[in-house]
């Protein structure tokens, strides 16, 4: 885009780009080397070796997965629905549904505390996995309801004739034709559970339930103030995550940009 | 990108004439598609079940704890009116939770211009592009619970912003910059900073992919230099991305909680507190139900209105 005129120019953009790049890999390089102050790679045995901490991911990757079953079954039920079947009260239910599409998990904090309380769901999945699953069923209908739209009626039209119920049009036609979108859906709300804090706050309060968030302060009460120690936990939990990333890049980028646009 | 949406919508709207065209001509086809199909709602029922189950109900409850005086626990809680929210409007903490608020929103124009400036640099033949992309984009995936103690430590008296201040002769700036109210807010925004500009990025770099060769070669023709194209022709292109970029940075400041719970727990004096940490401290630590309640209910208005703006920005996009 820019016109960047023989090589000192080329030099000096690269020169540029890295000195503003800099400071977004400062934090990632500062955690890397405050890990390994003090006992130098003993900070990770250290960490590694705590009985409880395979749980906590099993915690995470348990109630990130349910939530993406969850959200993924409904939205693409309802997306499918308010797409390409005719019923009455349809735009309705598609404005009840997108109500919640910027609620923060903050603004269920004190209604549901009380209520889970009461319902004796403290300390059980459930509690986190459906308002994770509420909050998000909304911006990913806004999506795929889209996306189904956009598909050809003829296609439906041919199902239809062929004598193909819905549910039929359903898994054989809509399913396979939504994979794009679908992969969005998934990575996305993936993300968004496995990076969730307040709500495992809320409710997740013995150390054998809780989730990956926590664990900096799980790490807080067993390593008092030895920051080394905490900061390599912080390490191993971002490690999988970067994984992930580097390994599905192209996909996490066009879901943005596909969330973004509509 | 906003050329897809546009053609996604036209191919919608011809379908749906044609739909409609359908339904008079076949008028009633048994079990078709084209009457009111019952097993609609049967499709729509979890999404709606668990949506209103938990998001209506949380509005409808909140709204009816926010008249009382109640800890949450006690059987019978006292019904007060309206005084939790006067005592709102006079709870400077309150305002000034909303001000930390707005100072969060204004950032988010950093965000957008540095994501821009990487994402003309990104497009103008830098070598190793990936790399620099990945690197920006990293911040974005990362759970701000599990950076929260890095940033504890790297903005320490002792930590590595610090360190390297002084190893560069910067001493008079260094600063135990989470223990000062004057700068605690300033370092938290930074965080957000850091966590966000590579979303600015990413779209903007979708955006500027969609800019067409044609129109910066005439520019150039006609005698148009860098700082010329860019704010003549790459800033008004790429509008549609700047003003979804505002929304959503609006949306996520509402959403602020666990940077501030963790990496300073809204402190120093109350200098770093936002509606989401205040309405946690007096809803759920100090058991102040109803006025957590009362605190929850301005936050959910924000979240509404912001809705409406989104689905009439979405609604009128489809229609240009």
């Amino acid at each position: 885009m820019l016109e960047i005129r023989g090589a000192a120019g080329r030099v000096a953009t690269q020169l540029l780009i890295t000195v503003l790049v800099a400071p977004f890999v400062f934090p990632l390089w500062s955690m890397l080397q405050g890990s390994l102050a003090g006992d130098g790679l003993g900070n990770y045995s250290s960490v590694l070796g705590l009985p409880q901490l395979p749980a906590f991911f099993r915690n995470s990757l348990l109630i990130a997965v349910c939530t993406v079953v969850l959200v993924y079954a409904s939205t693409m039920l309802a997306s499918f629905a308010l797409a390409k079947l005719p019923f009455v009260g349809k735009e309705v239910l598609f404005y009840v549904l997108l109500l919640a599409l910027t609620m923060p998990s903050a603004a269920l904090t004190v209604p549901l505390f009380i209520t889970v309380q009461r319902l004796g769901l403290l300390d059980s999945f459930v509690a986190v996995i459906l308002p994770l699953t509420a909050l998000a069923i909304p911006l990913n209908v806004l999506l795929a309801r889209g996306f189904i739209a956009a598909l050809p009626d003829e296609l439906f039209e041919a199902a239809r004739l062929d004598g193909c119920g819905t549910l039929r049009t359903f898994w054989h036609l809509v399913l396979p034709l939504i994979r794009p979108i679908s992969a969005v859906v998934v990575v996305w709300t993936f993300v968004g559970a496995w990076n969730e804090y307040l709500l495992p706050l809320l409710f997740l309060q013995s150390p054998t339930n809780q989730t990956i968030t926590q664990l900096p302060q799980f790490f807080s009460t067993q390593y008092g103030s030895d920051q080394t120690k905490i900061i390599a936990g912080a390490v191993i939990i971002t490690l999988p995550t970067v994984i992930v990333y580097l390994a599905l890049q192209k996909l996490f980028e066009r879901g943005l940009t596909a969330g973004a646009i509509k | 990108m906003k050329t897809v949406a546009l053609t996604r919508h036209r191919h919608e709207q011809s379908t749906l004439t044609q739909h409609r065209a359908g339904r008079a001509a076949k008028g009633s086809a048994p079990h078709g598609p084209r009457r009111n199909n019952v097993a609609g709602y049967l499709y729509v029922a979890p999404a709606v079940l668990v949506v209103v189950g938990i998001v209506y109900f949380a509005i409808v409850y909140t709204l009816r704890i926010s008249v009382l005086d109640w800890d949450g626990l006690s059987p019978d809680p006292v019904a007060v009116g309206l005084d939790n929210y006067v005592r709102l409007v006079e709870d400077a903490v309150f305002w000034r939770s909303l001000g930390h608020m707005a100072m969060f929103a204004l950032a988010v124009l950093v965000q957008m211009a540095l994501g821009l400036g990487f994402a003309i640099l990104l497009h103008s033949g830098v070598r190793a592009k990936t790399l620099y992309k990945v690197l920006l984009f990293l911040p974005v995936v990362l759970a701000p619970a599990v950076m929260a103690p890095v940033f504890r430590q790297i903005f320490d008296a002792d930590g590595q912003l610090n360190t390297m201040l002084r190893a560069v002769g910067l001493d008079a700036l260094a600063h135990p910059w989470l223990a000062d109210p004057s700068t605690a807010l300033y370092a938290l925004i930074t965080i957000n900073v850091w966590q966000w500009t590579g979303f600015s990025f990413v779209l903007y770099y979708a955006g500027l992919t969609q800019v067409d060769a044609s129109l910066i070669e005439a520019a150039r023709i006609d005698g148009a230099g860098n700082w010329r194209v860019i704010s003549s022709l790459l800033i008004p292109l790429t509008r549609g991305t700047t003003v979804t970029l505002a929304i959503l940075g609006v949306i996520g400041t509402i959403k602020t909680f666990d940077i501030p719970y963790l990496v300073t727990g809204g402190g120093p004096a109350r200098s770093t507190e936002v509606l989401a940490t205040y309405l946690y401290q007096q809803g759920i630590t100090d058991f102040h139900v109803g006025y957590g309640a009362a605190l929850t209910v301005v936050l959910m208005i924000m979240s509404l209105v912001l809705t409406v703006s989104q689905v009439r920005r979405f609604k009128l996009g489809s229609e240009a």
